[in-house]
């Protein structure tokens, strides 16, 4: 008998665990036990057609609302994109060039130690040509081709801000809701409150493509998807572009794929043997877990495979698409995986930090990302999966209307600008073709709508049927939330 | 008549050498009405459920109502009405609000989520009944030693802390399980004490020790082995965030790990934790400190920093002294303070101003809010050995000599400045050829547009001026050849003139030519021949556009010439680069010279005072940093010696006269000092405490932002605990005191509790970093106030306490159980069964080295890098940081000790993160034990545990005998047992099938047992080496060996 199934008798046979069993080893016992078993009472609405004895099943009681989506797709621009010279269209400031930002624009608001020490802060209009796209007639950059064909799916938000003006801050808020290290990620909050559709791979997955070798690429953190004071068990998997596509996946060479199975099942009779000797449910739990990572061991591979997509597909992608590390390739593995029930798929992408010689690194980001991006959305909206994926798209933080150094009709820099910047998000329970929040003329203070990184973060968690305000754990001392303690509510205006 | 028992384990060494055993011949009572206890029963409840907005912030608190004392609970109300009126749950305005249907009246308010059990509102209902007796929070009155409690029924084995646990586990009709057998006990115990399974001849000698002490003596063994302090280390090392790079942004490696190996050798010595507390939070701060002492106080430079370009100081400065208040707190007070950065503390009474105060005590630390990304951020200790010490010594007094040398060199000169003579020296006319055959030495030369038609030539393919070769320059727009990098730079000396030699092809005739310099101000110098639009760069009319002239007739050689100043350079700049142009045609460059009268009152190679003039208040490319910043500072703020350095410089480095003889002499001394400084390099250091000597005013921060200071506060204790002594300074070595005194109320049980954890996996408070009331209440509070209590009363002594822990009967009791058992104690915490859960990663590993026999015991120094999987740091490292690349180490440094890997905080090794072990960004002082499937495939595949399976397997081939008794030995190399015939005969099932597939492919086994850096005994049959390497492989991978049992 598969021992995952045994132990799932197990489990209606002994009931051993109550309400106060239920916290460390309940917890891996929930991640094993069909949520049926466990949730008894509870009616879970809408939880997304959960494969039979669910692996991954969500916590009791949620999703606490019916979800729009079932998974999410977070492509993250690390570094910084510049709103600037790619959504936030401000024509006017072309008659502004190399003129001094006015002191009233920019305030008594701090600014990095990069530019503080600057004599002057000339205004750098964006030297791209911006035109409109769509029936929604989207302002989009001549740097996002791709992406403007698909700007009635989008709803751009203008407006985001957060607190931090450093990378390292910055990431770790923007991910974590907080901008010191120790918190959980977004990913594993969901993994965590609403599980995986896939029994055979992770319910959070990770990928960081390669990015443009002369781009200014900032440092990642695995903190940005760990799981930080929840079970390790909901750390996002990293998909690797190099080596095995997971940790470990590969048998050794020279294990033939026969032998493991024969090692295997001599480790079920044997863990059985140990678990009659002393009564331990931790045993089943671990029995199952190698079943797992048997399965995964197919699975994996199966979905790194692309030999199968047709070439449409593929020439949607382009022709990166078939370098694996390659940012297409990642978003067309996003697809794969959403398409296989995995709740999280982050895409990291670095190289966006452009404090000089933006004009050529811009490009060179978007020439690498932008095709894979439009892709995607197409392909996930050709396949009907749009609808109940969610696809969130944007940096840590903005970059400021001032060059940063020289500043030439054909060449500048800008600094990092938390006030505003732009974000946006497409498919499952998000209204298309809409623009959220207006910035001043500088696109240097938001003037309409401001949207918090917590309030995105509550309405990414919204869009899956989560309440932010209900998802928390008790953690030195405190009830921690993704989104903080201060009341806040979802964005309302981008909700379909 | 029993109680004579009790006096035995009283006065005789507490920690119980001996098996005492109680019966106590009285009946339990018969059931009554339960007794509600304040702070066990119904604190939690209205901790989790009302004290948010009734409770101790007063800035959150509702109607002005508070129910956490009793003062608040049991006055009358804004509303008139009475929370608590004792004996009457119905005129309890508490309960009425509880059961009320009504939506608006209800609490806890509906919106809030929460809801109360109908267990917890009769608990409530229960408690106002008995009279609603408060209690102040268990953790915050000082522990005492309550008597030993009646023990009802049965016999009590073990020691003291049975006597505790025994009638808890009959309240909770629990059955004891029976002791250990042996070998099981041994392992658990090698292992909790030492992190390594014990070996087949330490099992053998156990089981031959039929003494009534042989338990007791092996555990005297464990705690005499140095690999004791290394696994206690492991679990204090959470606790203190140590990392071997800064964590934040680059996050480059930082040199700790002396302190690392520090907290190895306190525990291996069992320095006393009063000790052990003092020196890692103010070790600094004794007098004379030892370096040892200095090494210790790095518990707090173990914080997370950053260098991030463009962060802000003042911020990070907060950031570390709140991290360090945070740290301190939870490590030895089980205290969550970090709310009250923000806000008066929620749940427990440590006011916001409270935090403050103590973060006063780390807000004057010395070491920068930027780490500079260097591996030794001041302030810090070297930590040199003997030999190091002499050698130093001994290149000391060589420095010490040839410095003397060079001044006396200095002294024997007689130099006299040419400018300042009467009568002058004559001038006369020099020149320095800067091109001739080609551009200078070094120079990385840029040809742009690179064409045939840009090419040097000899004299038989063109016009040659001088030497052997021109350049040809030519293309249909702007063409040049140039160079700005590589090549040593030109000084200019005064009046001079920069010329080249020109000759215009007479059929395609250049619009302009262009001769550009680059100096320290970027090419911005340039003489322009010819129509002054023809090349676009610099500002016509400038210095970086200089119209020069016509252009010279074509087809003939010219000498173009310009002064350096028409072209913005002056005497004591630099040439740094120089550029030729032309505008369409062709024309061929030849010799670029710079010529000067050589008036020695005016060359700065021959007058100091020139040269001083020419550099005076500026910085030079070429010169030292040290000379730059003399130079910089300016004559007037120049004090004799700066002068006296300056003038060294200058005749021993520039200077055309003496240069020749002083130059050598300065070299051997610049030599001497360079090894001086390599050696120095090699001296390793750790990160110490320090404050400011000024010491730095403290704020409460309105709202934990670091800019919005609000009052000033002093360093002092939270009012809650017992006061600082006020004879005693205001500083960290007060605090660090003041935590371990006699009167602390949470030092010594968090320390017990903690310990406790380690052994049983779970503390008597499961919340080990939440001591407040929010955390859990002791599922033994007797037991652990007896322990804390007695801890103290021992002088802080750790040995003792786990000697006391592991020879209870508890500890020694068979982890297995019944049904019932595991059905209402899934997490045993009452202990009737022994402890049983995941060992910790590094556990694993060091148990799959240690049964291979690859295994390097070697102790302490550097982080080691082991094996790991492609691509972990590379896909997160930054850029310029120096641990953007994992460089895997070699030999035997890949089987040391899972302790000594290096931990790169930003992406810690995988096959600890794997397995829980913490990043080390911020103070963990209780790990998660997840069971994931990624945690099997590693045990699996890891190249780790494959070559440990196949070094393994040697072994077992090696050593010899039959198959069965090669899985004897197997079982008791990893588990310490024998198999059962039952799994003898599942494991050589699949080893044949394993032999039977490989004696089919050798191939196959061949690769399988090449994997890892060790090579194989190939004399070995590959077949069979293969098929024991699954074997082990298996047998490492049993539940039973993954787990502490």
């Amino acid at each position: 008998m598969d021992p995952f199934f045994e132990y799932q008798l197990m489990q209606t046979r002994r009931q051993f665990f109550g309400q106060t069993g239920l916290r460390l080893g309940g917890l891996a016992l929930a991640q094993l036990c069909g949520s049926q078993l466990l949730q008894g009472a509870v009616t879970a609405p809408n939880t997304g057609n959960l494969p039979p004895g669910s692996v991954h099943p969500p916590l009791a009681g949620l999703p606490h609302f019916k979800p729009k989506a079932q998974s999410v797709i977070y492509i993250h621009m690390n570094g910084g994109p510049s709103q600037l010279d790619l959504w936030d269209y401000k024509p006017e400031l072309r008659e502004r060039f190399n003129q001094d930002l006015p002191d009233s624009v920019r305030g008594t608001q701090r600014i990095t130690g990069m530019t503080s020490g600057q004599s002057r802060f000339p205004v750098a209009p964006s030297m791209f040509e911006f035109k409109q796209y769509g029936q929604s007639g989207r302002w989009v950059s001549e740097l996002l081709p791709h992406t403007a064909k698909v700007v009635d799916d989008i709803a751009l938000i203008k407006t985001v801000h957060t607190s931090a003006i450093n990378h390292d801050p910055a990431c770790t808020f923007v991910m974590t809701g907080a901008e010191v290290p120790g918190r959980a990620s977004l990913g594993s909050w969901l993994s965590y409150g609403l599980g995986s559709l896939n029994n055979d791979l992770p319910a959070f997955v990770v990928l960081t493509p390669q990015f443009p070798s002369g781009s200014n690429g900032q440092a990642l953190f695995s903190r940005m998807w760990g799981s930080g004071f929840l079970p390790g068990t909901h750390n996002g998997v990293a998909l690797r572009g190099v080596g095995d596509p997971v940790l470990y996946l590969k048998n050794p060479e020279g294990l033939l794929v026969g032998e493991r199975r024969v090692m295997l099942d001599a480790l079920n009779k044997l863990n059985r043997k140990g678990f009659e000797k002393s009564g331990d449910p931790e045993i089943q739990n671990r029995m199952a877990q190698y079943e797992m990572a048997f399965r995964m061991q197919t699975s994996v591979p199966e979905l790194v495979d692309i030999s199968n997509e047709p070439e449409s597909v593929l020439e949607l992608y382009g022709a990166e698409v078939k370098k694996s590390g390659s940012f297409a390739h990642s978003a067309l593995m996003a697809r794969r995986l959403v398409e296989r029930g995995v709740r999280v798929v982050q895409i990291m992408h670095r190289g966006w930090d452009q404090h000089g010689s933006l004009p050529k690194q811009l490009r060179d980001q978007c020439v690498d990302t932008d095709q894979g991006t439009g892709a995607l959305i197409q392909d996930l909206k050709q396949r009907g999966l749009l609808e109940n994926t969610l696809v969130v798209w944007g940096g840590e933080f903005g970059r400021t209307v001032y060059s940063q150094g020289t500043l030439t009709k054909t060449n500048y820099g800008r600094d990092h600008h938390p006030r505003n910047f732009c974000m946006w998000m497409a498919g499952g329970g998000i209204k298309g073709g809409i623009s959220l929040g207006e910035t001043d003329d500088f696109s240097y203070n938001v003037t309409e709508s401001p949207v918090h990184i917590n309030e995105l973060n509550a309405t990414i968690l919204h869009c899956l049927g989560v309440d932010h305000s209900r998802l928390s754990v008790k953690f030195q001392g405190l009830d921690m939330r993704l989104t903080g303690v201060e009341p806040l509510a979802p964005v309302k205006a981008i909700l379909a | 008549m029993k109680s004579s028992s009790f006096h035995l384990v009283l006065s005789g060494s507490w920690v119980g050498a001996v098996m005492v055993f109680f019966s106590v011949g009285v009946g339990v009572g018969k059931a009554e009405e339960r007794v509600i206890s304040f702070n066990q029963d119904v604190r939690p409840i209205l901790s989790e459920n009302c004290f948010g907005c009734h409770g101790f912030d007063a800035s959150k608190r509702k109607a002005k109502l508070r129910l956490d004392v009793p003062e608040g609970a049991l006055g009358r109300a804004e509303s008139g009405e009475v929370a608590v009126v004792p004996g009457k749950p119905q005129e309890s305005e508490l309960w009425k609000r509880l059961v009320t249907q009504d939506k608006e009246d209800v609490m806890p308010p509906i919106k809030s989520h929460k809801t109360l059990t109908q267990s917890q509102k009769d608990t409530l209902e229960l408690w106002i009944r008995q009279g609603a007796v408060y209690q102040k929070h268990w953790a915050f009155e000082a522990p005492r030693k309550a008597p030993f409690p009646k023990v009802a029924g049965g016999e009590v084995g073990g020691n003291a802390i049975d006597l505790f646990l025994k009638n808890g586990i009959q309240r909770a009709g629990l059955r004891l399980s029976p002791e250990a057998d042996k070998t099981t006990l041994l392992r658990r115990v090698t292992m909790a004490l030492t992190g390594l399974p014990p070996q087949i001849a330490e099992v053998d000698a156990f089981l031959a020790d039929t003494s009534a002490d042989a338990y007791e003596k092996v555990v005297d063994r464990l705690l005499g082995s140095r690999h004791y302090g290394e696994q206690m280390a492991r679990h204090w090392l959470d606790v203190a965030r140590y990392g071997d790079t800064h964590g934040l942004h680059l996050d480059n490696e930082r040199s700790m790990w002396p302190y690392r190996d520090w907290v190895v050798q306190a525990f291996n010595r069992n320095q006393s934790f009063k000790e052990f507390t003092i020196e890692q939070l103010a070790g600094d701060l004794l007098p004379n400190p030892t370096p040892e002492q200095l090494t210790a106080s790095g518990f707090n430079r173990c914080n997370v920093t950053t260098s991030e370009g463009g962060a802000i100081a003042s911020e990070f400065l907060f950031r570390y002294a709140v991290d360090r208040t945070v740290t301190t707190a939870q490590a030895w007070m089980g205290l969550t303070v970090g709310c009250a950065v923000c806000h008066d503390h929620k749940f427990d009474p440590i006011t916001q101003k409270e935090f403050y105060q103590l973060y006063a005590f780390f807000n004057k630390a010395a070491d920068p809010a930027m780490d500079g990304n260097a591996q030794l951020t001041a302030p810090v200790v070297r930590l040199a050995t003997p030999e190091q010490t002499v050698r130093m010594g001994l290149l000391d007094q060589q420095v010490a000599d040839a410095q003397k040398a060079f001044k006396e060199g200095m002294k024997a000169l007689v130099y006299q400045d040419p400018a300042e003579m009467d009568p002058s020296i004559p001038a006369k006319e020099t020149e320095k050829v800067l091109i001739e055959d080609a551009f200078p030495e070094g120079a990385l030369v840029v040809v742009q547009p690179a064409t045939e038609k840009q090419t040097w030539v000899t004299g038989n393919e063109g016009p040659v001026s001088s030497g052997l070769k021109s350049l040809k320059i030519g293309g249909s727009g702007v063409a040049q050849n140039f160079y700005n990098k590589g090549a040593a730079p030109f000084e200019i000396p005064s009046e001079a003139r920069v010329s080249m030699m020109v000759f215009l092809d007479p059929v395609e005739v250049p619009r302009s030519v262009m001769i550009q310099i680059h100096s320290t101000s970027g090419w911005a110098h340039r003489a322009i021949w010819g129509d002054p639009e023809g090349i676009g760069f610099g500002t016509l009319g400038t210095t970086t556009r200089y119209a020069a002239g016509e252009l010279p007739p074509e087809g003939n050689w010219a000498r173009l010439e310009v002064d350096v100043e028409k072209i913005g350079l002056k005497a004591g700049d630099q040439i740094t680069g120089i550029a030729l142009t032309l505008a369409g045609g062709v024309a061929y460059f030849d010799q670029v010279s710079l010529s000067w009268r050589v008036d020695a009152a005016k060359d700065p190679s021959q007058s100091f005072k020139v040269w001083l003039a020419a550099h005076e208040g500026k910085e030079t490319q070429g010169f030292s940093v040290a000379i730059n910043k003399v130079l910089k500072t300016g004559a007037a703020k120049r004090t004799a010696a700066d002068h006296n350095q300056l003038l060294e410089y200058y005749l021993s480095q520039v200077c055309m006269l003496t240069k020749p003889v002083l130059q050598p002499i300065q070299n051997q001394w610049t030599t001497l000092k360079a090894e001086r400084e390599a050696l120095d390099k090699e001296i390793p250091g750790s990160l110490v405490m320090k404050d400011v000597p000024e010491g730095r005013d403290s704020f409460v921060m309105s709202r934990g932002e670091y800019d919005k200071p609000g009052e000033k506060v002093l360093p002092n204790v939270p009012a809650v605990f017992p006061a600082l002594d006020p004879a005693w300074p205001l500083n960290r070595l007060s605090l660090a005191k003041w935590l371990v005194s006699d009167e602390h109320p949470l030092t010594s049980r968090v320390t017990v509790n903690r310990i406790w954890q380690q052994l049983f996996g779970v503390g008597l408070v499961k919340s080990a970093g939440d001591f407040g009331s929010q955390g859990e209440v002791p599922v033994d509070a007797e037991l652990l106030d007896w322990l804390a209590v007695t801890f103290r009363e021992s002088d802080w002594d750790i040995k003792k306490l786990v000697r006391l822990i592991v020879t209870s009967a508890a500890y020694r009791r068979d982890s297995g159980g019944d049904n019932v058992s595991w059905s209402k104690d899934p997490e045993n915490r009452m202990l009737a069964r022994g402890p049983r859960f995941r060992l910790d990663a590094e556990e694993l590993r060091d148990t799959a080295l240690a049964c291979s026999g690859l295994l390097d015991l070697t102790l302490g120094g550097r982080g080691v890098n082991t094996y790991q999987p492609p691509n972990i740091w590379e896909p997160v490292g930054f850029v310029g940081s120096n641990t953007r690349f994992y460089k895997q180490d070699r030999g035997s440094a890949l089987y040391r000790r899972s302790l000594y890997s290096f931990i790169k905080r930003t992406a810690p090794p995988p096959f600890m993160a794997n397995f829980d072990a913490p990043s080390r960004e911020q103070s963990c002082v209780r790990r998660e034990r997840s069971n994931t499937p990624m945690q099997a495939l590693q045990l699996m595949n890891d190249v780790q545990y494959v070559e440990a399976a196949r070094a393994f397997a040697e072994r077992l081939i090696v050593e010899g005998g039959t198959p069965t008794e090669r899985v004897t030995r197997a079982f008791r190399t990893v588990l310490g047992r024998k198999p059962s015939p039952e799994e003898t005969e599942i494991v050589l099932g699949a080893l044949n099938q394993h032999l039977a597939t490989y004696q089919q492919f050798p191939d196959a086994a061949c690769r399988l047992v090449l994997q890892g850096e060790s090579k194989p005994n190939m004399s070995l049959p590959m077949p069979e080496l293969a098929a024991w390497t699954l074997v082990c492989n298996l047998v490492l991978n049993l539940d039973e060996t993954l787990t502490q049992h």
